[in-house]
């Protein structure tokens, strides 16, 4: 399919179109600076989306929330007979998203789908249409660039069939409306559905939605040699000092892991009242001192400068060996949310010096 | 799709006292059919849960050749395992496996093996050592080096006689601490390298135990003259999930549920150093 325009001011209308046929994902201002990525159907009865922000600059949460919530239910038992509580599906609709969120999204797709299928992940991300909206001006401390994770994602080519493409429909600011790509057969019925919404795109347009991407990778000015860094992690060549110096002033509060989009620990526990309760998963975080203490006590990662080893090892180096894809997608939040200072892009900096 | 997070009911069909803490409950399936139709490997453990106590990861020390049960050997550490403690015959537990790799066994075939087993490291190379014995023809000389802290503490003790009396069958046993009917050997399970004669030349050996036994026990294989490929130790982590998904078990690039846990030395050689140095 062509690429398409939608109007900036037909933006809310198909958003609450789309309601009917699914549940609506969108970011929406909530208190203070802060844009949720949130589920907007039984908020529009009472405003009219007035609160849809599309020029965010960044999600605190990461939308791995929608197929992996903080906190959930993997089973309720009455007596001795357990119920599954696996979620219905659902046809889920994410409109905003950013580049590297979705590059993170596809990132865990794998995950949860490799060896074993994990169904509360799976079925939550079943029947989902992405639609990524990409940067104008990036947040504070992005460096998506030098990751290859935006601001935009380049479109599949016409003739490659096989290629599943990142996102489904690409939106770029030209500045009225909203230069629509279209990659996936998905994409297309959902602008055959809506289609009271888009035209068609001239092709003064096109170019300009080129430019516009152009102007949105050199306002990325954070650069850094992720290749070059992820080389040394490959080939151990990290100096242990590193991570002993964030030990000394990491609080290890786990906040840039539960922040970060790719990051999918979680950690198990019951609950039981009376004869009844449930089986629950939430987020957990490997720098943790609990991560890996063992019933007997025993703690093979005690040391704070081993568990930091870890948390960088494992984006920069193990899912490299392990998928041949990193799991940092240079979205910035780790060190936007850290209370000392620090953040992944100050180690692939000084990894990319050695 | 499978929902592998969902437990299967079993029943709890008897209970041997091994130690003054540790016992090995023998359970059943409820479900006919699964408890027919469960096959695993020995090496392989499960995911065993008490509703509303929470779950956590047992080898199966049970035989493969054994069929319609399971068996467990839990020594009471944590908060799970000091409840299944509290459990009597006919209570239900819940199961969920088998999960992980498991010992090589068709490849070894033919050849000389050493099981080298610390305290609870016996109950997962037991499902290994019966398997062998279940076709004792087909495997060369056997050698089960055993210790523990105290004599109470050995497991299996009827059947480490039994073992004792099979052909080609050595079973060395030593605690750390005698008591006064105590008559074998006093001292680390090293320390039996000095009672036997080791004929490294193609033999395979099997160790489970603590990583500081774990350790010593390797660099004597390796000095008495096993190779590194011949080496597998099975390793324990703390555990969520048992099927890669939680993260607790990683060691560098591997997870201990999927890639493991039983590793060959090899394969420990190459993980990183600072990893494993309190793993094993």
């Amino acid at each position: 399919m062509k690429e398409m325009l939608l109007k900036k001011a037909d933006v809310k209308a198909l958003c609450l179109a789309a309601c009917r046929d699914w549940q609506v994902y969108a970011p929406l201002e909530g208190m203070g600076r802060d844009v949720q990525f949130v589920k907007i159907n039984d908020k529009v009865k009472d405003s009219p989306l007035n609160n849809l922000n599309l020029d965010y600059e960044s999600l605190v949460i990461p939308p791995k929330v929608i197929g992996f919530p903080q906190l959930e239910s993997l089973f309720e038992f009455r007596g001795p007979n357990i119920t599954e509580t696996v979620q219905p599906s659902g046809k889920k609709l994410l409109f905003g998203l950013r580049a590297c969120d979705v590059k993170a999204i596809r990132f865990a797709d794998k995950f949860f789908k490799r060896d074993f299928e994990d169904i509360y992940y799976l079925n939550r991300s079943a029947h989902r249409l992405l639609v990524l909206v990409g940067c104008k001006l990036p947040p504070r401390d992005c460096f998506c660039t030098s990751t290859k994770t935006g601001p935009f994602l380049p479109a599949p080519k016409e003739d490659s069939q096989s290629e599943e493409s990142d996102f489904d429909l690409q939106m770029v600011d030209v500045p009225d409306a909203y230069l629509v790509e279209v990659a996936s057969k998905k994409a297309e019925e959902f602008i055959n559905s809506y289609r009271q919404f888009f035209s068609d795109a001239s092709e003064e347009i096109v170019a300009q939605s080129e430019e516009a991407k152009r102007a949105a990778e050199q306002a990325v000015t954070q650069k850094v040699d992720f290749e070059k860094a992820t080389k040394n992690f490959c080939e151990d060549k990290i100096p242990e000092q590193i991570y002993e110096r964030i030990a000394e002033r990491c609080i290890y509060c786990g906040g840039c892991l539960y922040v970060c989009p790719t990051c999918t620990c979680f950690n198990v526990f019951d609950e039981k009242e009376a004869d009844s309760g449930r089986r629950w998963r939430n987020w957990d975080a490997c720098v943790f001192e609990g991560y890996t203490r063992e019933a007997s006590g025993h703690n093979p990662r005690h040391e704070k400068r081993l568990r930091t080893a870890r948390r960088y090892e494992h984006k920069l180096k193990y899912d490299y060996l392990t998928t041949g894809i990193s799991g940092c997608v240079g979205c910035g939040r780790c060190l936007s949310s850290c209370p000392v200072d620090i953040g992944i892009i100050q180690v692939i900096e000084e990894a990319a010096k050695i | 799709m499978k929902n592998e997070y969902m437990p299967h009911s079993a029943v709890i069909d008897s209970i041997r006292s091994e130690s003054f803490d540790t016992k090995t409950f023998k359970v059943v399936f409820e479900a006919k059919a699964l408890a027919a139709s469960f096959n695993y490997k020995p090496g392989q453990f499960a995911q065993l849960s008490l509703l509303g106590i929470g779950e956590a990861p047992v080898s199966i020390t049970s035989s493969p050749c054994s069929r319609g049960f399971l068996e467990f050997t839990i020594r009471a550490v944590g908060k799970l395992t000091h409840a299944m403690h509290q459990l009597k015959p006919a209570d239900k537990i819940y199961v969920r496996g088998p999960y992980g790799n498991s010992f090589p066994f068709e490849q070894v075939k033919g050849k000389d093996l050493y099981f080298v087993a610390g305290g609870i490291g016996l109950p997962p190379l037991r499902s290994l050592i019966n398997s062998v014995f279940d076709r004792r023809e087909e495997f060369g000389r056997i050698k089960i080096l055993y210790g523990a802290k105290t004599p109470n503490e050995l497991c299996f003790k009827e059947e480490l006689k039994r073992w004792q009396q099979i052909t080609d069958t050595e079973v060395l046993l030593t605690v750390d601490k005698a008591d006064e009917g105590w008559k074998q050997n006093v001292g680390v399970v090293t320390t039996l390298w000095d009672k036997i004669d080791i004929t490294s030349s193609g033999a395979v050996a099997y160790v489970c135990g603590p990583p500081i036994m774990i350790r010593f026990v390797i660099t004597k294989l390796i000095k008495s003259g096993f190779k590194d490929e011949n080496i597998y130790v099975t390793l324990e982590r703390y555990m969520k999930c048992g099927i890669g998904k939680c993260g607790h078990c990683n060691i560098g690039a591997a997870l201990v549920c999927i890639d493991g846990p039983v590793f060959s030395y090899n394969q420990l050689k190459e993980m990183p150093q600072k990893e494993t140095a309190m793993a094993i």
